[in-house]
């Protein structure tokens, strides 16, 4: 009787890490997706970091329609890369260590 | 342009008159008069649109106008603009503040600890149904250069209704920030961060009061990002140092890795009179020598990887002021720490964040000892001379609820157990107790509730079994305890 009982518990636990992966949004792989397909050495625009501007600034950036051609972006993806870009950008919590340099 | 008018009226009616001889038109004087003033109404307007037309310079009035506007629009976004650069490269500082609130229900089973009394007899417990606290700290940081950056944060740290009080247990420099004690607001930390340029190699030098506190995993269980250099099993503590460190991911492709090499001062002997000489107190001082090879696993995004190796020469016991007793002070010999640090946030895209840290110790006694309430204690013995090793494992498992309409709360779990002779530098703990210097089992469950991106509280209950005593000590030989923590708790936290 034990078996189905594991069966069961072990089903519920892929259930449940099935759900979570599905689940967890993925801001960052769009915005490398979609945004490093030109912003990237040698790319044909110059490489951006979400830390560059404030948040704020990047929401007011794409608002306004500055962004310099048609990124051609779907709102709900461009939410997403928002949302990664924001949590990134220079007013975010930022990590505090020594540096590593490059 | 008004005598064309008048004269091309004139002409019509003489043409339309001529032309229509034989069909005179006769017009009522109300009528013609009627025309006569349309037609200057018309002229009028005529005049008006000419006059419109042309500026006093004689450019066309109809677009000098708008480009005069943008001029002075264009001039005033200048003129604030010039303001708000003066007033950007004048601060050099950004601040952040953070606020947290804390209250602690506990309660201690036979508990053991050093004072000038009688170490506590089995049975006697301590506890606080209310215990709260309110934490505050002002971050700082400047980008001086692109090579060049400053990193502070100054903290006051207090129970409620007690500005004054100093708090035994904040025991020297190493937990000044992260213990309460009274309103003073204290130094965490004050560091630059400099990458020399025109060196062949990628070598950073960060100098000053190092970010050495609350590091990995310290930031599943706080909700932000990664706070210190070093793993919090082996290091969680102020200090004082410099770090170099040398860049590796040119060399060996891997994310963000890098070598460092750490020198620190865990004691520096010293008293109120004269202060910079060596040795005053008749103690050496504490040197802490680290090296540390950190990388993010190669595939495994926002991982993290630490190989630690840590020698604290001549370890300094000085509890002159705690035992009031003149003779409690002495170098008692060397201790090395080793450690294995490994996490990885949204493992596999999915919500869950893990860690799991290994820390070994080994003590190098001199043979010194000094005198204690429990009689003549050593390094981690009580004789000065035997040597021991110790080990403890800390690991823990996050869960990221994505239920947006809770603002994907967190659920996490972290247990920890140290061995009979486990000991690092863990006195800046942000509990109210030591948790990671525990020689015994530690489990700790909580819950993390965001408000908003500033927002969050976080409700937690842990239990700890020591094992053995004088957890946190290096001194004196641990002997066998009984002790048993139970702490509920609730925070709030502002971060902004």
């Amino acid at each position: 009787m034990k078996r189905p009982y594991r069966r069961l518990s072990a089903g519920i636990v892929l259930g449940i890490l099935a759900a979570a992966t599905t689940a967890a949004a993925d801001g960052q792989a769009m915005f490398l997706e979609k945004c490093g397909a030109c912003h990237k050495s040698g790319g044909k625009a110059s490489v951006i970091n979400p830390a560059d501007k404030a948040g704020q600034v990047w929401v007011n950036y794409f608002a306004r329609g500055r962004h310099p051609v048609d990124t051609g972006i779907a709102e709900a993806d461009m939410k997403q890369i928002l949302d990664f870009i924001s949590s990134h950008a220079a007013d975010s919590d930022q990590p505090a260590a020594a540096v590593i340099p490059k | 342009m008004k005598k064309t008018l008048f004269a091309a009226a004139a002409v019509f009616l003489w043409c339309g008159s001529a032309l229509a001889e034989p069909q005179t038109v006769t017009l009522p004087a109300a009528d013609y008069q009627a025309i006569i003033n349309q037609l200057k109404a018309l002229q009028g307007r005529v005049d008006a649109l000419e006059h419109e037309k042309q500026s006093p310079s004689g450019k066309p009035a109809t677009a000098a106008l708008p480009d005069s506007k943008l001029k002075k629009d264009v001039d005033s976004i200048y003129d604030t603009l010039d303001q708000v650069q003066t007033k950007t490269l004048k601060d050099k500082i950004n601040l952040g503040a953070e606020l947290r609130t804390r209250v602690d229900n506990f309660h201690v089973k036979d508990h053991q600890y050093f004072t000038t009394k009688t170490p506590m007899a089995p049975g006697h417990q301590e506890s606080n149904d209310n215990s709260w606290t309110n934490r505050f700290r002002l971050n700082m940081d400047a980008e001086l250069l692109k090579n060049l950056k400053f990193t502070g944060r100054l903290t006051a740290y207090k129970d409620f209704s007690d500005s004054a009080s100093p708090n035994p247990d904040v025991i020297g420099d190493s937990n000044s920030s992260h213990l309460p004690d009274g309103s003073n607001v204290k130094l965490d930390r004050a560091y630059i961060d400099w990458v020399p340029e025109g060196l062949s190699v990628p070598l950073a030098i960060t100098f000053g009061r190092h970010p050495s506190s609350e590091g990995p995993p310290n930031e599943i269980k706080e909700n932000r990002k990664r706070q210190s250099t070093y793993p919090s099993l082996l290091f969680d503590g102020e200090a004082d140092g410099v770090v170099a460190t040398l860049g590796l991911e040119r060399y060996i492709g891997w994310k963000d890795s890098g070598l460092r090499f750490a020198w620190g001062k865990a004691y520096q002997d010293s008293d109120t009179v004269n202060a910079y000489l060596d040795s005053p107190g008749g103690l050496d001082d504490t040197n802490v020598f680290a090296t540390f090879f950190e990388t993010q696993l190669p595939g495994v995004d926002d991982s993290l990887l630490v190989l630690s190796a840590l020698k604290a020469k001549d370890l300094a016991a000085n509890f002159t002021n705690l035992f009031n007793d003149q003779n409690a002070k002495a170098n008692l010999g060397d201790i090395d720490l080793y450690g294995i640090h490994l996490q990885a946030m949204k493992i596999m895209k999915s919500n869950f964040d893990a860690f799991l840290s290994l820390g070994l110790d080994r003590t190098h006694p001199n043979g010194q000892t000094i005198p204690s309430p429990l009689g003549p204690v050593g390094l981690l013995d009580n004789d000065g001379s035997s040597s021991h090793s110790g080990w403890a494992v800390y690991t823990g498992l996050a869960y990221t609820i994505p239920y947006v309409p809770f603002n994907n709360p967190k659920v996490g779990f972290e247990f920890n157990y140290g061995s009979e002779y486990w000991f690092s530098f863990t006195s800046g703990s942000t509990e109210l107790y030591n948790k990671l210097a525990i020689r015994g089992d530690v489990y700790d469950l909580y819950y993390i509730q965001p408000f908003n991106e500033y927002l969050f509280a976080r409700i937690g209950y842990t239990f700890a079994k020591y094992s053995h005593g004088l957890s946190g000590f290096q001194i004196g030989d641990p002997g066998a305890s009984s002790e048993e923590l139970r702490n509920a708790y609730m925070l709030m936290d502002c971060r902004f």
